[in-house]
C-alpha cells in the first residue's frame, strides 16, 4: 500500500513540538499550583506527574523529531545509532510516569488524611483560642474585681480615722495608716519613717507589749485592750487595741494586723457626764438643804433688824446685832448663790451681740482692777450672729471666769478673750485664757463642784464656777477647760446662738 | 604440624590461584546477554503499564467522585487519551518491531510503501492511522494543561481547606 509521507511528517513534527510546549505548559501551572499551597500533598503529586509528563515529552519528541530529520536528510545511519538511546530514555521515562502516577490513591488517601488532621488541628486551636480568650476575660474580670476590691480595702486602710498597723512577728511596725501615722509620728507622712520601729516604743508601758504578743500567741488575737500610747511630744492617751494574728500572710513578714481606737475623747466625756451627774445631785440636795435653810435665814435677819430698831446706834447691843445681820446676810448671799446654781428656771431669752457684752463685762472688770498690771487681750470672730441668751447671766458668767483668771495670775499676767464661731455646729465659743499659775490635774474634775475652791480661806465661796456651770448647762451650752499646772487655763464655754432647745435638760 | 597445614602455606595456595584465574580468563556464562528483542520487549511492557496506570487513574477519579469538577474531568480526560495513546502505539510496534509484519520503505519524494504480508489491505491502512498518535498524545497533554488551569484558577479562588480532599 502507498500512502502520502508528508502528513505523517506533520503529524509526528507538529505533534512532538506540541507535546513539548504543552507538557511545559503544565508544568509551568503545576509550579504555580504548588508555590498556592506549598504543604499541599496533592499539588506536590501533580508537579511530580506533570516533571515525569515534560521528561517523558522532552525525550520521546526529540527522538522523533530527530528520526524525521535524520531520514529526510538520507542519514538513516545516524538514527540507527541513535535509536536505541532515544527509545531507552522514552522508555525509561513511561515506567516513571506511570509509577508516579499509580501513587495517585496513596497520595489522595494521605492528603484527606491531612485534611482530616489539619481541620481537626484548627478545630482544635479554634477552641483553644475559645478557651484562651474566655480564660483571658476571666482573668482580667477578676484581676478587675481584686483591683477593686484592693482598692476599697486600701480606702477603708487610708481614710480610717483610728490607726491601723501591720505588724511583723517581732512587733515591728510594717504598715500605718495616715491616722496612725499622724497620731504617733506627728503628721500623716510619717508612715514610712514610722516602718521598722517596733510598737512597744508607743507604749506607755514598753512590757505591755509582752502582754498583747503573749495574748496574741495564745488565743490569736486580743480585742479592746486598754492601754496608754504614747504621742510624739512624749504626752500619752488612753486607747483600746485589739490585734489579730494572720498566719496566711505570715510568710510576707506580715504577722499581726491591728487597729487602735483614741478613747481620750471618750473618756473625757464619760468624765463630763459623770461630773455632770455628781454637779446635777448636787445641785438638787445643796437647792433643798438652802431652801430650808433660807427661811430660817429670813426670819433670823428679820428679827434681828427689828431688834436693831430698838437698841440706840453705838451700845453694844446694837453692835451686836449689826454683826449678825452681817452673817446672816452672808449667809443669805451664799445659799442664794446655791440656789442660783441648782434653779430649774429657764433663763430669759433676749437677741445679745455677745461681743458687746463681753466689752461692757470687760470695761467693768477692767475698772475694778485697781492697781493690778494685769493685761486683757481680745480676739473676737466678728462672723458670730446675735445669740438668744438671758444677757444678765452670761455676764455673770464671764465675770466668773475673768475673776478666776485675775486669781490665778496673781496680780501680774495676761488674761486673753476670744470668740470663735463654729458655723456647722450652730455655736460660739468664748474662750478665757490666762497664763497663772493653772490648776492641778487632781483638782479638775472637781472644780464644778459647789464650795470646792483652791483660794485661802474667806477669799472665796467655791460657788463662783458652780453657778457659771449651771447656768451654761440651762442655756443648752456646755463650759470646758484646758489647763495644766504653771501653765494656766482656759475656760470655753460653748453655747448654742438660737438659744438652748425645748427638750436640753438644764 | 605438618608444614603444608600452616596458615602461611594455606595463604599462599589461595593467592596462587586466584592469580591463575584472572591470568587465565575462560567464559563462564555467569552474567546474562541482552539482544535487542529486550528492548522492544521492554518498551511495549511500558506501554501497556502506562496503560494500566492510566487507567487505574480514571478509576479512581470517578470513585472518588472527582470528575464532578472541571479540573479533573479534564485531566480524566487527558488520562483517557494517554490510554488510548499507549493501545495505539503498542498496536503500531507490534506490528512493525515486535512481530515484524509490516515493513515500510520510501518510494520517492512525498510517498511511502506499506508492505503487511497476506493482511496488507487491513493491517497497512491501520497502521498507517496508528502512527498517527501524535493526534491522540497531544491532545491529552492539552487537556492535562486544561485541567491544571482549571485546578489552579479554583485554587486561587478558594481556601487551602475548600481544595483539600
Amino acid at each position: 500500500m502507498t500512502v502520502p509521507f508528508w502528513p505523517l511528517f506533520a503529524v509526528d513534527v507538529g505533534g512532538a513540538l506540541a507535546m513539548i510546549v504543552l507538557s511545559f505548559l503544565s508544568l509551568a501551572t503545576a509550579v504555580k499550583l504548588r508555590r498556592s499551597d506549598p504543604e499541599s500533598l496533592l499539588w506536590i503529586y501533580l508537579f511530580w506527574v506533570c516533571v515525569g509528563l515534560a521528561g517523558f515529552s522532552l525525550s520521546r519528541s526529540v527522538g522523533h523529531i530527530a528520526r524525521q530529520m535524520l531520514l529526510l536528510a538520507d542519514r538513516g545511519d545516524l538514527w540507527e545509532a541513535l535509536r536505541p538511546y532515544s527509545g531507552a530514555v522514552n522508555t525509561f521515562m513511561f515506567i516513571a510516569l506511570a509509577a508516579v502516577t499509580l501513587f495517585f490513591e496513596r497520595v489522595w488517601k494521605t492528603a484527606e488524611r491531612i485534611a482530616r488532621d489539619r481541620r481537626a488541628l484548627r478545630r482544635a486551636h479554634g477552641e483553644l483560642l475559645a478557651v484562651n480568650r474566655d480564660l483571658e476575660r476571666l482573668a482580667e474580670e477578676r484581676a478587675r474585681a481584686l483591683a477593686y476590691s484592693e482598692r476599697q480595702y486600701r480606702r477603708i486602710f487610708e481614710v480610717a480615722r483610728d490607726p491601723i498597723a501591720v505588724l511583723d512577728a517581732a512587733g515591728a511596725i510594717r504598715e500605718i495608716n495616715p491616722a496612725g501615722a499622724k497620731l504617733l509620728g506627728g503628721g500623716e507622712d510619717a508612715a514610712i519613717r514610722l516602718r521598722g520601729r517596733p510598737l512597744m516604743r508607743f507604749l506607755a508601758r514598753p512590757d505591755a507589749w509582752r502582754e498583747i504578743a503573749a495574748a496574741i500567741d495564745s488565743r490569736g488575737f486580743v480585742q479592746n485592750l486598754e492601754l496608754e500610747l504614747k504621742r510624739p511630744d512624749g504626752t500619752t492617751f488612753p486607747a483600746l487595741i485589739s490585734a489579730v494574728r494572720d498566719r496566711e500572710e505570715a510568710h510576707a513578714g506580715a504577722a499581726v494586723h491591728l487597729i487602735a481606737r483614741d478613747i481620750e475623747e471618750r473618756r473625757r466625756l464619760q468624765e463630763q457626764m459623770a461630773q455632770a451627774d455628781r454637779l446635777a445631785s448636787i445641785g438638787q440636795l445643796s437647792a433643798g438643804i438652802a431652801h430650808e435653810i433660807n427661811n430660817p435665814l429670813g426670819v433670823i435677819l428679820g428679827y434681828t433688824q427689828l431688834l436693831l430698831r430698838g437698841e440706840p446706834p453705838g451700845s453694844d447691843r446694837f453692835r451686836d446685832l449689826k454683826t449678825i445681820e452681817k452673817h446672816v446676810r452672808h449667809c443669805k448671799s451664799i445659799v442664794e448663790d446655791l440656789l442660783k446654781f441648782a434653779r430649774r428656771s429657764e433663763p430669759k431669752q433676749e437677741k445679745v451681740d455677745i461681743h458687746r457684752t463681753i466689752e461692757e463685762v470687760l470695761h467693768f472688770f477692767g475698772q475694778n482692777a485697781g492697781d493690778e498690771r494685769v493685761r486683757l487681750e481680745v480676739d473676737f470672730d466678728r462672723r458670730i450672729p446675735e445669740v438668744r441668751v438671758d444677757d444678765k447671766k452670761i455676764r455673770q458668767v464671764l465675770l466668773n471666769l475673768l475673776m478666776n483668771a485675775r486669781h490665778a495670775v496673781g496680780g501680774e499676767g495676761t488674761i486673753r478673750v476670744t470668740t470663735r464661731w463654729h458655723e456647722a455646729e450652730g455655736r460660739l465659743a468664748v474662750a478665757v485664757a490666762d497664763d497663772g499659775c493653772g490648776i492641778e490635774e487632781k483638782d479638775l474634775p472637781f472644780i464644778f463642784d459647789p464650795f470646792f475652791t483652791t483660794k485661802p480661806t474667806g477669799e472665796g465661796t467655791g460657788l463662783g464656777l458652780s453657778v457659771s456651770y449651771g447656768i451654761v448647762r440651762r442655756h443648752g451650752g456646755e463650759i470646758r477647760v484646758e489647763s495644766r499646772p504653771g501653765e494656766g487655763a482656759v475656760f470655753t464655754v460653748l453655747l448654742p446662738v438660737e438659744g438652748p432647745s425645748p427638750e436640753e435638760e438644764p | 604440624m605438618p608444614p603444608c597445614l600452616r596458615p602461611r602455606s594455606i595463604a599462599l595456595a589461595i593467592a596462587a590461584l586466584c592469580g591463575m584465574l584472572f591470568l587465565w580468563p575462560e567464559p563462564a556464562g555467569a552474567v546474562q546477554e541482552h539482544g535487542a528483542p529486550e528492548g522492544v520487549v521492554i518498551h511495549q511492557g511500558a506501554h501497556l503499564f502506562f496503560l494500566a496506570a492510566m487507567g487505574l487513574l480514571i478509576l479512581r477519579l470517578r470513585q472518588r467522585g472527582l470528575i464532578r469538577e472541571a479540573g479533573w474531568r479534564r485531566i480524566q480526560l487527558a488520562a483517557f487519551f494517554f490510554a488510548l495513546w499507549n493501545a495505539d502505539a503498542f498496536f503500531a510496534h507490534l506490528l512493525d518491531e515486535h512481530w515484524g509484519i509490516v515493513q515500510t520503505s520510501r518510494i520517492g519524494p512525498g510517498w511511502l510503501r506499506i508492505e503487511a504480508g497476506l493482511w496488507g489491505e487491513i493491517l497497512a491502512p491501520l497502521y498507517y492511522l496508528a502512527k498517527l498518535d501524535h493526534l491522540l498524545c497531544v491532545p491529552a497533554m492539552a487537556f492535562l494543561y486544561a485541567g491544571l488551569r482549571a485546578l489552579r484558577r479554583r485554587a486561587a479562588d478558594a481556601s487551602p481547606e475548600e481544595t483539600a480532599p
